[in-house]
């Protein structure tokens, strides 16, 4: 397997274009299907959840990546640290 | 006839298990059997259980040791089932504590689903926290032991704000019995039991002690612990709360926020860990709703959750066992050597983002359906955004960081057999329950006829998975992970806890010292004092006073001035609990 997953590797350019041709061919998906009972607007309109998904997902990173990059994300000693100072 | 009872409940096979595994604990051979036959057995006996069984009348309280439905049936599948592959996947373990630890664990969890009423969940809910804590301690090291008190604190809380909430029940309507709760006539007591209950299930703001505590388990003891806390609580509030609006706003933000957590943490297992948080936020969120449906899909998706999350556990542990690492940015190119474990856990992978042919596509989508099928489409679609997110950071990033990305030249090796097995079986579970969705339909509590396999929803899953994909894409070195934790919720007793422990050492043992030196010059000549004055008395005033008296007073000094400054201590050590409880009470409340 580990030499499959190596092959694979080697030819990285042909994998990314047939995943380009299936993020294509999901969307002729979407317009071929038949559309019974939607939910709400979202449902009706065609590659939404494209369209959805793909803003969502950048922004969700962007968002995330950069409230850690800002704030949150601290050493991995952080708190034993803060208990060492206090022990003197 | 009683032991007929006892035997009928599964949580006693493994409390006998659990009292059996010492005595083999030098017949390696003898144990590894109790270990495979005790869940074996319980996996067999729950089809045999009658409705109800195990009552017995206890102070004046009627204690329901059994209660068995088709809702409690479905959480004792796959929990058995769980312990099951759980006891496969730690067959190697070799310190008896741990497999102990384990099974008390599990039965802690079978005991709870089972029960009829408050006070019998409350026995077995404590004994979970008690006994997974184990889990944690068995990984021997610093963070692990601090972690786990931790966890212990916090478990406690949550114990005594669900006592506080069954005492108060009891005082408003002399019923212990454990039954629907109507969203129109909850009273204090019942939110006391529910924030109690969610305290297990990890909402936020309750939720820190999971991805503190978990990724400092065990190996196996964090593929256990995934499994049983929170979907114990999540069954208990499926029995209990159904039809809530606050879960329902609560899950769907916990959907979201355990998975931008899981978006930017480095540890493996915190990424796990954090997920949970946003898995079972879809489960606290269909129960939330409360729609057929959506209970349906709740349990639907804890069963399917159980097994993937516990599968990723697995696959990442193996790397953790093998290699000693589980942080992202010291891993890369493992799948030269670990591809066995790169394919099961990218079978749990794609499960919990809900490809076609998974569990996942077949429990997550009950509970956004459910919502869409309500009308509420904010939920809906922040649920559908949890499930780009949950692809994003489980199904791609993990996989991608640990066995593929840059070679980081750690080398591993393939794991032990047994939990390569452990992980076949959870690995064929979901794949089979993504085939064959009637075997899991027909468990749930509700009749069901959702068809998930519509043309329109796996073009909706198609489009979510490969734009999802699109966009790790664009943003892999953006995503590139740093060694650095983020901060939580548990800052805020972790420093306060700090905070506390400085005026511990500084104010308080300054006011310590002071009342000791006060009473060293004050006091202890005072008692000398009254104790030459006595002796003076007895040896010199009175001489019917029994022999030895005076001595006896010299005695009694000392041994009052012994006591209280050992007493004054104790007080401060007393203070410093009880404003410890304080604390911790205003920061959960």
């Amino acid at each position: 397997m580990a030499k499959v997953l190596g092959y694979l590797q080697a030819h990285a350019n042909v994998l990314k274009w047939i995943f380009f041709a299936f993020l294509l061919g999901t969307l002729v998906f979407d317009f071929m299907i038949e559309r019974h009972h939607a939910h709400f607007w979202g449902d009706s309109i065609i590659g939404f959840w494209s369209l959805f998904t793909l803003f969502g997902c950048l922004g969700m990173i962007v968002f995330c990546k950069g409230l850690s990059h800002v704030w949150l994300a601290q050493p991995e000693d952080f708190y034993d640290r803060e208990d060492s100072d206090n022990v003197e | 006839m009683l032991s007929n009872t006892i035997l009928l409940h599964p949580a006693s096979y493994f409390i006998i298990g659990a009292f059996l595994l010492p005595l083999f604990s030098r017949v390696r051979i003898a144990q590894k059997v109790i270990l495979l036959a005790v869940p074996l057995l319980a996996f067999w006996q729950i089809h045999y259980l009658p409705e109800s069984f195990g009552i017995c009348h206890f102070m004046g309280f009627e204690l329901t040791f059994g209660r068995v439905d088709k809702l409690t049936y479905v959480f004792l599948h796959v929990f058995t089932l769980m312990a099951l592959i759980g006891a496969i996947y730690c067959l190697h373990v070799k310190e008896t504590g741990h497999h102990i630890a384990a099974f008390l664990y599990v039965a802690g969890s079978l005991g709870t689903t089972l029960a009829g009423d408050y006070l019998t969940i409350f026995i077995f809910w404590e004994l979970m926290a008690f006994a997974s804590v184990f889990l944690i301690w068995y990984r021997k090291k610093k963070r692990s032991i601090e972690a786990g008190y931790r966890y212990l604190l916090v478990h406690t809380v949550g114990g005594l704000i669900l006592l506080a909430g069954i005492f108060l029940r009891y005082k408003n309507c002399h019923d212990l019995t454990f039954t629907r709760i109507l969203a129109e006539g909850a009273t204090t007591a019942d939110y006391l039991i529910m924030i109690g209950f969610m305290l297990n299930a990890a909402v936020p703001p309750i939720h820190a002690w999971l991805p503190d505590a978990y990724p400092e388990a065990t190996v196996a003891g964090a593929v256990f612990m995934c499994a049983f806390t929170t979907k114990t609580a999540v069954y208990v509030l499926a029995r209990g709360f159904p039809g809530f609006e606050m879960l329902a706003i609560l899950g769907a933000i916990m959907t979201l926020y355990g998975v931008g957590y899981a978006v930017i943490e480095n540890d493996a297992r915190r990424i796990l860990a954090y997920h949970i948080v946003s898995q079972v936020g879809y489960m606290v969120c269909g129960i939330g709703i409360g729609t057929a449906m959506a209970v349906n899909g709740a349990c639907a998706h804890a069963y399917a959750h159980i097994l993937y999350k516990a599968l990723l556990f697995m696959g990442v542990g193996a790397v953790l066992e093998m290699t000693g690492k589980s942080k992202l940015n010291e891993l890369g190119g493992l799948y030269k050597t670990m591809p066995v474990a790169l394919f099961f856990t990218v079978i749990g992978g794609i499960a919990i983002s809900g490809f076609p042919l998974t569990s996942g596509f077949i429990s997550k989508s009950m509970i956004i359906a459910a919502a869409g099928v309500d009308h509420r489409v904010i939920i809906m679609l922040m649920l559908s955004l949890a499930a780009v997110g949950t692809f994003l950071s489980v199904g791609i990033k993990l996989p991608y960081f640990i066995w593929f990305g840059k070679d980081s030249g750690v080398k591993g090796k393939e794991a032990p057999w047994n939990m390569n097995l452990a992980m076949a079986i959870a690995a064929f579970m979901c794949i089979f329950l993504g085939v064959y969705p009637e075997y899991l339909y027909k468990m749930l509590p509700f009749a069901c006829d959702y068809h998930p396999y519509s043309a329109y929803h796996i073009s909706e899953t198609l489009q979510i998975l490969g734009f999802t994909g699109l966009g790790f894409y664009l943003m892999v070195n953006y995503l590139h992970p740093d060694p650095k934790s983020n901060l939580d919720v548990d800052w805020f007793y972790r420093k306060g806890a700090l905070v506390f422990m400085w005026c511990a050492r500084k104010p308080i043992s300054i006011a310590n010292d002071w009342v000791g030196e006060v009473y060293r010059t004050v006091g202890m000549r005072f008692t000398m004092l009254v104790a030459k004055a006595l002796s003076w008395f007895d040896w010199e005033g009175i001489d019917w006073a029994v022999d030895g008296s005076a001595k006896g007073v010299v005695k009694g000094g000392d041994q009052i001035r012994a006591l209280q400054t050992g007493k004054i201590q104790q007080y401060v050590g007393g203070a410093v609990a009880a404003l410890m409880i304080v604390l911790l009470v205003i920061v959960f409340l």
